[in-house]
């Protein structure tokens, strides 16, 4: 009787550690929803949105169909789930599966609603944008980033050249002060034609007129574009002049006012994208 | 014999009751989102929105799309930066889509449920008030949808280091003609 009672007891022993190992395995048995996304017309939709709503957690798995419509969702646990599917110009549709232990299941979305763009006679080209487009509209932005920052930060060895150029184009200047401006000017020449590179450099969107005080913007770079190009020359025949005890002379006598109307150019510039007119 | 009429009555009144549906059409809009910043008040105004209704047992289902890039603020540049952070070169439509009675039309104010794909992303804002007035087939509609960056998480632009605010109220008039 003990016997029995001992073996009874380490049958149920035995079964609940296999119970105990057989859990964890059976929740780690997923599956995977995978299917096409079309139109109405049958037609695959490329970069349609896609979540996967557990219907008893609440949890979401989203993820986009590819450039063939197709779409997957890995690792979902048995249940009860909800899929809405969007996309530009769709309305959004819903569908509910049944994720059971088979290891792929297929739904097919489909899009649908009333009335598409292509009612409203939008072609095409117009209603689908690109990864691309994107990507140019980025760098642009990021490069006239850079462009702006740059350029503010010019603003301060512009400004510090300005005034320390008084001082090294006087009578009684010592060649510290024509060092010292030569040094600003340099460090202000260097950053603007770093700022200039990034906005040459940024890529141009087809079919965009310029317009509004961008425009201002630009006609002013007219100005201080070759005025900073003319302004080191000058610049520098004006300093030798000077070393070599001379009084500045010829050309040389426009690099103050060459810089002057080049570095209001540049501050206008600056105003006319800060300042609403 | 007048069975014979009835049945031909009954073959010519079907179809035709059948065909109940009317559509409106959208022949004038304006749409303007207002953007504000310490600095600056900006409009940013569009007339390219294209939009139809299509009416069947008693409903209206309405669909509006307007190009992302059709907005001017008077600045091409600040519109390219605007196309930019709103991701407009991979959506490059607004769409709206709303249902409403068929007779709602009748009255002075709509509330309506509205939906907005925008940005990647979709939006939906409940019971927004518009006010409705009617000229023989033409209804003029006009209101404000109070759009926010965040409904499509759009990462607020900045001018001076400083964020624009997440408030951008798009005002609507338009004008829908009815055809049958």
């Amino acid at each position: 009787m003990r016997m029995r009672a001992k073996k009874l007891v380490t049958g149920l022993g035995i079964s609940m550690l296999l119970l105990c190992l057989s859990t964890p395995l059976r929740a780690q048995v997923t599956a995977t929803l995978a299917g096409t996304v079309t139109n109405q017309s049958g037609a695959s939709v490329s970069n349609a949105k896609i979540s996967v709503k557990n219907l008893a957690t609440g949890q979401s798995v989203k993820t986009q169909s590819d450039s063939a419509g197709l779409y997957h969702v890995p690792n979902l646990v048995p249940g009860d789930y909800e899929v809405s599917v969007s996309a530009e110009g769709f309305p959004t549709s819903t569908a509910k599966v049944t994720i059971t232990q088979e290891s792929n299941q297929t739904l097919n979305l489909t899009l649908g609603g009333v009335l598409s763009l292509g009612d409203l006679g939008f072609s095409p080209a117009q209603t689908q944008g690109s990864a691309q487009d994107q990507a140019r509209l980025d760098k642009r932005s990021h490069m006239l980033k850079l462009h702006q920052r740059i350029g503010l930060i010019a603003t301060a060895p512009i400004v510090a050249s300005v005034i320390t150029g008084t001082f090294a184009g006087g009578r009684s200047t010592s060649s510290t002060d024509r060092w010292t401006h030569l040094a600003l000017g340099s460090a202000a020449g260097d950053l603007y034609f770093l700022s200039a590179y990034y906005a040459i450099r940024a890529p141009k969107i087809q079919g965009t007129e310029t317009h509004g005080p961008i425009r201002l913007h630009k006609i002013l770079a007219w100005i201080h574009g070759p005025g900073m190009i003319m302004t080191p020359i000058l610049g520098a025949i004006a300093f030798d002049q000077k070393s070599n005890g001379e009084k500045v002379h010829g050309i040389a006598k426009a690099h103050g006012p060459v810089a002057i109307v080049t570095a209001a150019a540049y501050g206008a510039a600056i105003l006319s994208v800060s300042i609403k007119w | 014999m007048k069975a014979k009429t009835l049945l031909a009555f009954l073959c010519l009144a079907l179809p035709a009751l059948a065909q109940t549906e009317s559509q409106w059409v959208l022949s004038q809009s304006t749409l303007t989102y207002h953007v504000s910043h310490p600095l600056h008040q900006t409009d940013g105004v569009s007339h390219a929105a294209r939009g139809k209704g299509v009416c069947h047992s008693g409903q209206c289902d309405f669909l509006i799309a307007v190009p992302v890039k059709s907005f001017d603020s008077g600045d091409s540049n600040r519109d390219l930066h605007m196309l930019q952070v709103t991701r407009g070169g991979e959506f490059p439509m607004v769409v709206v889509r709303t249902s409403l009675p068929e007779d709602a039309s009748a009255s002075a104010t709509i509330h309506a449920d509205i939906e907005v794909q925008f940005a990647g992303q979709t939006a939906r804002y409940k019971q927004v008030l518009f006010e409705l007035t009617k000229q023989g087939n033409d209804a003029k509609i006009s209101g404000t949808i109070p759009a926010t960056l965040t409904d499509f998480r759009i990462d607020p632009p900045s001018l001076l280091t400083i964020a624009v605010k997440n408030e951008i109220p798009v005002r609507v008039e338009m004008t829908w003609r009815k055809e049958k």
